[in-house]
C-alpha cells in the first residue's frame, strides 16, 4: 500500500523539481555593461567622424639643411622655445676649419693690398718726380712713359689686390654661412614635441619617416575630422560640433570651424592600423577648441558629431515622387 | 465510487506501476529531447544573448547567421553613428582565429573585438579579472569552457585531464602573442569553440590581412525610440542590414532551422517518443481497463450510470497521467540538473512544461476514450455469463 502514497509524492516532487529548473534556468544572462559609457551626439541629426588632434600651426617636421652629425641638442621635449631659438648643433669643425682658411687668406689679401698700395705710392712718387721736370731735356721721353706706364699696372695691381679682399671677404662669409646653417632654429614659436635625434647621430637631410624634432604650437589646438565623402554633403559649415575624449564622455567640448580642406583625401585609417585598408575618400574639416576645457594631447583621437540636417531617403524619394507628379 | 476506482487501480500494483511508468518514459522523452533541441538552438544565438547591451545589429546585407561574417568597411561604422536616433554605435571585430597551445597543437576560437574606447559588448560574467584589463598591452580574456578543456595545457599524465588556462598564461593567435588576463563565464556556442575576448585593434592585428574586417556595428537607440524605425532608417541610409536584437536571433534561428539537419532529428525522435509513450500507456492502460472489465459490469449491474463510470475511468486516467507526467518532467529537470556542467546542451522553458503536458493528456484521454467506449457498450450480463 505504500505506493499509494509513494509515487503521487515523488510525481509531484518531481514537478515541483521542473518547475524550478524552469524558473531558475531561464533567468536573462547579465548584461555586461561597457567599461566607459559610449559618447553620443547631443544632435538629433549629425555628422559623426573620428579627429585627431594637433597643433595649429599643425605639427612641423623639423629638418636639416646639411646631413651631419648631431653634436648637441639645445632643447628638450616640452620646451617651450621662440623663434630663431636653436634647436640643435650639428658637427662644424670642418667649416671652422675651412673658416680659418678662409679668414687667412682675407688677412693675406689685405696685406697684399698694403703692399699694392706701397708700389703704386712708390711708381706714382717716381713718376710725379719724372713729370715735374719743366725742362724735357733733362729727361728722355723714354724714361719718362717707363715710369708712367710703371705707376699705371701697380695701380691696376692694387686694384686686383683689393678685388681679391672682396673675394676673401665674401669666402669668409660664406663660410659663416654654412656654419649658421649647422645651427637648426626653431622657425616659429612653439612647444617642442618630440625629439627624435640625439648628438652623435646624423641628421639625414630630406624627407624622413620619422622627423627629427617636432615643433608645434600648443597655444590653439585643432582636431582634424575625417567626414566620409558619402555624407560630405551633408556637411554645413557653420553648423554647431562637439568633440568628446575617448574613454570618459564627461570630457566634451564645443568646437568652432577653423577651416576646411578642400581637397578630399583617401582615408588614413586614423582609428589604429597603420596601414590603409580603406579606399573610401574623407573630407577633412579642422576645429578649434579652447584647450584649457579638456586634457588632452596632440595626436590624441577624439569622437566628433557635427550637426547637420536632418536625413532620411525615404523623405527624399517622396519628393522625387512629388516632383514627378507637378510636372505631368 | 471513486474509491473504489482507486481501488481498482492501485491494487494491482504491477499494472500500476507498468502504466505510470509508460506514461512516464512518454513524458520523459517528450519533454528531455525538446529540451536538448531547444538548448541546441538556442546556442546557436548564445552570442547575441551575451552581448546584451546593443538594441541593434548592423552587418552586411547578405549575413545569413551569427557566424556568417562579411566584413564591412571602417567609415561605415561613422556612417552609422551620424543617423539620427542613434545613441552610440561600436565596431565588433567576430572571426575564427587559429590559436596555437603550448604543446603545438591548434585550436581555432571564436575572437571577438571589442571597441578600444569603451570595450563595448563583453562578456556578461568575469570570473577572474576584469573587463578593462584588455586594455594591458597583448591582453586577451578566454571563456571558461575553452580554458578548462580545449585551450587548456595537455596533461603531465597521458590520457589525464588537461590544465586549465589561468590568468598570465600565453597564448599564440596567428604567431602573435595573446596573454590572458581574465576568465569569462559566457554561454557556450554551437560548435562549442573557445572564445576569446580582445580589443578591436589588437583583434584586427591577430587576424589575417583583409581589406575589411569590421564584422557588426553595435548600435544603442536613443531613448525612447522606435526600434523598427530605426534599422529601417539605418538600412535606407546605408544600405546595409540591420536587425533588432531579437530579429537577428530569429535570422540565426532561422537559418538553423530550415539550413542544418537538427529540427529534423529531433523532431523525429520527439514524434517517436509520443507514439511510443502512447502506444505503451495506452495500450496498459486499455488492458487494465479490460481486466477490470467485470467488476465494471458488476457495478454496472448493481445500477450505477454510464455517467458515473465514466467519471471513475477518467479519475483514474488522469491520476496516471499527472503521476507519469510529474516523474516524467521530474526526471528530465534531473538530467538537466546533472548535465549542467557538461557540454550538453539542455534549455528547459515553461513552454515544454506545457508541451509535454499537453502530450500526456492527449495519450490519457486517447486511452481513456477507447476504455469509456468499452464500458459504455458493456453489457452487465457479461458478468454472470463466464
Amino acid at each position: 500500500m505504500q505506493i499509494k502514497y509513494i509515487l503521487p509524492l515523488l510525481a509531484v516532487a518531481g514537478f515541483l523539481f521542473a518547475a524550478y529548473t524552469v524558473i531558475s534556468g531561464n533567468k536573462p544572462v547579465p548584461v555586461a555593461k561597457a567599461v566607459t559609457e559610449p559618447a553620443s551626439a547631443p544632435f538629433k541629426s549629425f555628422i559623426a567622424g573620428a579627429g585627431i588632434v594637433e597643433a595649429q600651426s599643425q605639427n612641423i617636421a623639423i629638418g636639416t639643411p646639411l646631413p651631419e652629425i648631431v653634436k648637441t641638442v639645445a632643447v628638450k621635449v616640452g620646451d617651450q622655445v621662440k623663434a630663431g631659438a636653436p634647436l640643435f648643433y650639428l658637427d662644424d669643425r670642418d667649416t671652422r676649419a675651412i673658416l680659418a682658411i678662409k679668414i687667412a687668406d682675407l688677412a693675406k689679401a689685405k696685406a697684399d693690398v698694403s703692399v699694392a698700395k706701397a708700389t703704386f705710392s712708390d711708381a706714382k712718387s717716381l713718376s710725379d718726380l719724372a713729370e715735374a721736370v719743366t725742362d724735357r731735356r733733362a729727361i728722355s721721353s723714354e724714361e719718362l712713359l717707363r715710369r708712367r706706364n710703371a705707376m699705371l699696372i701697380a695701380k691696376a695691381r692694387l686694384e686686383s689686390a683689393q678685388a681679391l679682399v672682396q673675394q676673401a671677404e665674401a669666402g669668409v662669409a660664406d663660410t659663416e654661412t654654412t656654419l649658421s646653417r649647422l645651427v637648426v632654429r626653431a622657425p616659429v614659436d612653439g612647444e617642442v614635441l618630440q625629439v627624435n635625434i640625439r648628438p652623435g647621430e646624423f641628421a639625414q637631410a630630406g624627407f624622413l619617416n620619422t622627423p627629427l624634432l617636432v615643433l608645434g604650437n600648443l597655444d590653439q589646438l585643432h582636431v582634424r575630422v575625417d567626414i566620409d565623402e558619402n555624407d560630405a554633403w551633408r556637411f554645413d559649415k557653420n553648423s554647431k560640433a562637439v568633440a568628446f575624449l575617448r574613454g570618459n564622455r564627461r570630457f566634451k567640448v564645443d568646437l568652432t570651424l577653423a577651416y576646411v580642406e578642400p581637397y578630399v583625401v583617401p582615408k588614413k585609417s586614423l582609428t589604429g592600423d597603420s596601414t590603409e585598408r580603406v579606399d573610401t575618400r574623407v573630407l577633412q574639416a579642422l576645429y578649434r577648441f579652447d584647450r584649457k576645457q579638456l586634457p588632452v594631447y596632440v595626436g590624441q583621437q577624439m569622437d566628433v558629431f557635427i550637426e547637420a540636417q536632418d536625413y532620411s531617403p525615404s523623405k527624399d524619394s517622396d519628393n522625387r515622387q512629388d516632383a514627378k507628379g507637378s510636372s505631368s | 465510487m471513486y474509491y473504489i476506482a482507486l481501488k481498482m487501480l492501485i491494487g494491482d500494483k504491477g499494472k500500476y506501476i507498468g502504466i505510470v511508468m509508460g506514461l512516464t518514459f512518454a513524458s520523459l522523452i517528450m519533454t528531455q529531447q525538446p529540451a536538448i533541441f531547444l538548448g541546441l538552438m538556442t546556442r546557436s544565438y548564445s552570442f547575441i544573448t551575451d552581448v546584451g547591451l546593443p538594441d541593434i545589429w548592423v552587418m552586411d546585407p547578405k549575413v545569413q547567421f551569427v557566424d556568417d561574417i562579411k566584413p564591412l568597411q571602417d567609415t561605415e561604422l561613422y556612417r552609422v553613428r551620424g543617423i539620427s536616433g542613434v545613441e552610440w554605435a561600436m565596431p565588433m571585430y567576430k572571426g575564427l582565429l587559429k590559436a596555437r597551445l603550448t604543446d603545438g597543437t591548434f585550436q581555432t576560437c571564436i575572437v571577438v573585438g571589442l571597441d578600444d574606447a569603451t570595450l563595448t559588448g563583453g562578456p556578461p560574467v568575469m570570473l577572474e579579472g576584469k573587463i578593462d584589463d584588455l586594455r594591458r598591452s597583448d591582453g586577451v580574456i578566454v571563456d571558461i569552457d575553452g580554458a578548462r578543456d580545449k585551450l587548456g595545457k595537455p596533461s603531465p599524465v597521458p590520457g589525464g585531464k588537461p590544465i586549465p588556462l589561468k590568468v598570465g598564461d600565453v597564448l599564440e593567435l596567428n604567431d602573435l602573442r595573446a596573454i590572458v588576463v581574465g576568465i569569462a563565464k559566457v554561454t557556450r556556442t554551437f560548435q562549442s569553440q573557445p572564445v576569446v575576448y580582445t580589443t578591436y585593434s589588437r583583434a584586427k592585428s591577430y587576424a589575417p590581412k583583409e581589406r575589411k574586417l569590421l564584422s557588426f556595428v553595435l548600435v544603442k537607440a536613443k531613448q525612447g525610440q522606435n526600434l523598427v524605425e530605426l534599422t529601417r532608417r539605418i538600412r535606407e541610409t546605408t544600405g546595409l542590414a540591420a536587425y533588432t536584437q531579437a530579429e537577428f536571433k530569429t535570422l540565426t534561428f532561422e537559418y538553423f532551422m530550415h539550413n542544418t539537419g537538427i529540427p529534423i532529428n529531433f523532431g523525429i525522435s520527439v514524434l517517436l517518443g509520443f507514439i511510443v509513450g502512447a502506444a505503451i500507456a495506452g495500450q496498459t492502460f486499455y488492458n487494465f481497463t479490460l481486466e477490470n472489465l467485470r467488476q465494471f459490469g458488476v457495478l454496472k449491474a448493481m445500477g450505477t450510470s454510464n455517467w458515473t463510470l465514466l467519471r471513475m475511468i477518467l479519475l483514474q486516467a488522469v491520476l496516471v497521467g499527472s503521476i507519469g507526467y510529474g516523474l516524467g518532467v521530474g526526471l528530465t529537470a534531473l538530467f538537466g540538473y546533472a548535465m549542467r556542467n557538461t557540454i550538453l546542451a539542455f534549455k528547459f522553458p515553461w513552454q515544454l512544461l506545457l508541451f509535454s503536458g499537453a502530450g500526456v493528456s492527449l495519450i490519457c484521454v486517447f486511452a481513456a476514450i477507447i476504455s469509456i467506449l468499452k464500458v459504455i457498450r458493456l453489457e452487465p450480463a457479461i458478468v454472470f455469463k463466464g
